[in-house]
């Protein structure tokens, strides 16, 4: 988990819009990304936030700066 | 289970079946040695079974290295969650254990520790291995926790 969790903030994200989007399965964003399809559903649900290597690999992957898919609660 | 564990879940198995059967030669080799006078049993089977233990922890060891390394950040901030959480709850319990165990009116207690025996390595390796349990039990209950509460649904 990361820091911020800790510090009792939470996070948004947009991945299961932009997974949408594009008609990606969870298993297809999961082989992009390199983990597991339970992670990225755990990411989707927002019950587990991405370190910082896997939130620049998301960014990448969808072509959006991290900004625009990661955001404070 | 994610496809590169099974790599590493058939190279342990390899490891762990040459290991068994190196064993199995080094039990045949020590017998045969006993037998003709050239070794004294007891000892050779002391020092077979050190080396034996030292190489199985060393696999296990290699072993956990290489899953660490296959499974996914998530899985892994699955483990070291529970390794901290179960594990130290784990020895809280057993904790409880150690201060009742170095109480005066422990000095009578005497229970079968090991496989038979009650002398004082095996009640040293039985509370190492209740210990151990204990931290393990905790392992895994706080990992299927922490698992299940962020992947299910």
């Amino acid at each position: 988990m990361v820091a911020g969790a800790d510090a009792g903030l939470s996070m948004n994200n947009r991945l299961k819009v932009l997974r949408a989007e594009r008609n990606w399965s969870q298993a297809d964003l999961a082989d992009a990304l390199g983990v597991s399809r339970q992670t990225v559903n755990a990411l989707e649900t927002g019950r587990y936030d991405p370190s910082l290597p896997l939130a620049f690999r998301i960014a990448k992957v969808f072509g959006h700066p991290i900004e625009s898919i990661f955001s404070e609660d | 289970m994610s496809k590169r564990l099974w790599p590493v879940v058939g190279k342990s198995l390899l490891g762990l079946a040459a290991i068994l059967v190196l064993m199995f030669g080094a039990g045949i080799a020590v017998g045969y040695l006993s037998a003709r006078g050239v070794v004294a049993a007891d000892d050779a089977m002391v020092t077979v079974m050190t080396i034996f233990a030292v190489i199985l922890m060393i696999g296990g060891m290699a072993f956990s290295v290489a899953w660490m390394r296959a499974i996914d950040e998530a899985a892994r901030e699955a483990h070291k969650s529970a390794w901290f959480w179960g594990g130290c709850s784990g020895m809280a319990v057993g904790g409880v254990g150690i201060v009742l165990a170095s109480l005066p009116q422990a000095q009578a207690l005497q229970f079968v520790a090991w496989d038979g025996r009650t002398d004082p390595a095996a009640y040293m390796a039985a509370g190492a291995f209740a210990m151990m349990l204990l931290m393990t039990l905790g392992y895994f209950v706080v990992w299927a926790w922490w698992w299940l509460a962020r992947t299910r649904g």
